[in-house]
């Protein structure tokens, strides 16, 4: 009896170091230290990545330049077509997606998000296989990524990274424009002449030459993470649409819609200005995925023009 | 070789229940980020000398800046209850349930804030237990496609973790705070928060 519970215990700490080895942001730190001194390569992802299930986590792949505007049907096509750009031939070919197109990708994930019953099911089908993420749909209590990559052993954390790059630059595949097209681009994304500061700073967005009052609309259904007001954002809105992206409309002259409510795409949510670090009306729209500024221009077929002579 | 895995497999079960637990409020953590960023930046941007302030936390750092929240919680929590698991002692069964009572009736007559740790390990050895079984479960359904057998192989580590582990972390972490010289508020206070979040972690 002692002896089968000292086995026990044995099983059971042993399991318990597995999860924490894997499964941790203390085991990757022990990981990534013990690869260092014996010098070899190790599976821990950084840090911050084992929050969120590992959603999220890394780089951003490359978007992929479109050779037309992308159908908002067709948006999560374009976005795993692009987070494929990151893998090698016989990774693509071991996925069954070798050779697919986005029209192609799009009809396959609306034929398993039936199966499952969501996006995000369908899009871990793809990645992971049907299995694991009938097995995770089944386990887990919603339908958001997150919530389906915690049911999954550690083996598939590289499968769902990948899930989740596909999912979130969909999102930003689907966006639409928050001004009208025909609206110029009056500072492009990137580095530049700070026009108040001086010096070459990031320029985190565009900013679009349109005068006080014009209505700005949501880009994509969301949540209003932020409506505040200092001097330098002056009145901003920042709207969480889920999967990772992020819109932040910056400079307003009033805010329509109040902190924590959820938005429509297309609906107003505020009237551009002129207020804050601003020297002229404009609106600075800004796209982050994961956390991170990206150039919005990147994810849209047609781009509004950049006027001459532009500054912030 | 018992006291080498048994103090080593408590540290990584309360490791493993304390980053449910982090991991459950990640949202939340994120929330309260741009709740704190925009009340320092409507007050750090009136004046030109603490306007570089606002760039500080800026949009882009906002998501970095709440996990790193979420991580340097964990740590600590790590530090707080985990590691002191690795001097983790074995006694025959009687006698840790008499140290048990022993600690148990001692910390009752003097209740103080060094209470929290063993309630934090407590809660973080079961959401851990919860947490590897739910690893094992899919691990075992996904190798052998066997759903029965996975339920069954999950629900006994459960037990046997709950059974075997999380009562001596908690009169491990009971014994450690009994022997610390000040209640520890700083202890406390990253610990308080951990045993909801561990509780949700379970729940979910």
């Amino acid at each position: 009896m002692t002896r089968r519970l000292a086995i026990a215990e044995l099983l059971a700490s042993a399991l318990c170091l597995w999860a924490a080895w894997y499964h941790t942001p203390a085991g990757a730190l022990l990981r990534s230290v013990g690869a260092r001194i014996f010098a070899v390569r190790t599976s821990a992802q950084p840090l911050l990545a084992y929050y969120s299930a590992g959603v999220y986590g890394g780089r951003i792949a490359a978007a992929p330049a479109l050779a037309g505007p992308v159908p908002p049907a067709q948006a999560l096509g374009y976005g795993v077509q692009a987070a494929l750009a990151d893998l090698d031939a016989g990774e693509r070919t071991q996925l069954g997606l070798s050779s697919a197109q986005p029209p192609q990708i799009a009809s396959q994930l609306r034929a398993l998000a039936v199966r499952l019953g969501s996006e995000e099911a369908a899009v871990l089908a793809l990645f992971c296989g049907e299995e694991p993420a009938r097995y995770a749909r089944d386990h887990a209590d919603s339908d958001s990524l997150e919530d389906l990559a915690r049911q999954l052993p550690p083996r598939y954390a590289d499968r769902i990274a990948l899930a989740s790059q596909a999912l979130m630059l969909g999102g930003a595949y689907a966006l639409s424009w928050p001004l009208p097209e025909s609206v110029h681009i009056t500072s492009p994304f990137g580095v530049r002449d700070h026009p108040v500061l001086g010096g070459r700073k990031p320029h985190n967005g565009v900013d679009l030459g349109v005068p006080i009052g014009t209505l700005v609309r949501a880009s994509g259904a969301g949540i209003v993470r932020r409506a505040s007001s200092d001097s330098q954002n002056g009145r901003i809105l920042v709207l969480d649409h889920g999967r990772g992206v992020v819109t932040v409309y910056c400079h307003n002259d009033e805010l329509l819609v109040r902190d924590g409510q959820r938005v429509d795409k297309g609906q107003p949510i505020s009237r551009s200005g002129n207020s804050g670090r601003s020297t002229g009306p404009h609106l600075h729209y800004q796209l982050d995925l994961a956390g991170q500024p990206v150039d919005p221009l990147r994810y849209r077929a047609t781009k509004p023009k950049v006027a001459l002579g532009a500054e912030d | 070789m018992r006291w080498i895995f048994l103090p080593l497999g408590l540290c990584a079960l309360v490791a493993v229940g304390a980053h449910a637990a982090a991991d459950v409020v990640g949202a939340q953590v994120l929330w309260l980020v741009d709740r704190a960023d925009a009340f320092f930046d409507a007050i750090f941007s009136r004046w030109s000398f603490t306007a570089p302030l606002v760039d500080l936390v800026g949009l882009a750092e906002r998501t970095v800046f709440a996990r790193g929240v979420a991580l340097v919680w964990e740590l600590c929590a790590d530090f707080f209850i985990a590691l002191p698991m690795l001097g983790y002692d074995e006694r025959p069964v009687d006698e840790e349930l008499a140290l048990f009572r022993a600690l148990s009736r001692e910390s009752g007559k003097r209740p103080s804030l060094r209470l929290v740790r063993p309630l934090a390990a407590l809660a973080t050895g079961i959401a851990g237990a919860r947490s590897v079984a739910r690893m094992v479960q899919g691990s075992v359904q996904l190798a052998l496609h066997f759903s029965a057998l996975a339920q069954l192989v999950a629900a006994a580590v459960l037990l046997s973790l709950l059974v075997l582990f999380v009562p001596r972390a908690a009169l491990r972490s009971l014994e450690h705070a009994d022997g610390l010289k000040r209640p520890g508020v700083v202890a406390a206070v990253v610990l308080a928060p951990l045993v909801a979040a561990a509780v949700a972690a379970f729940l979910r």
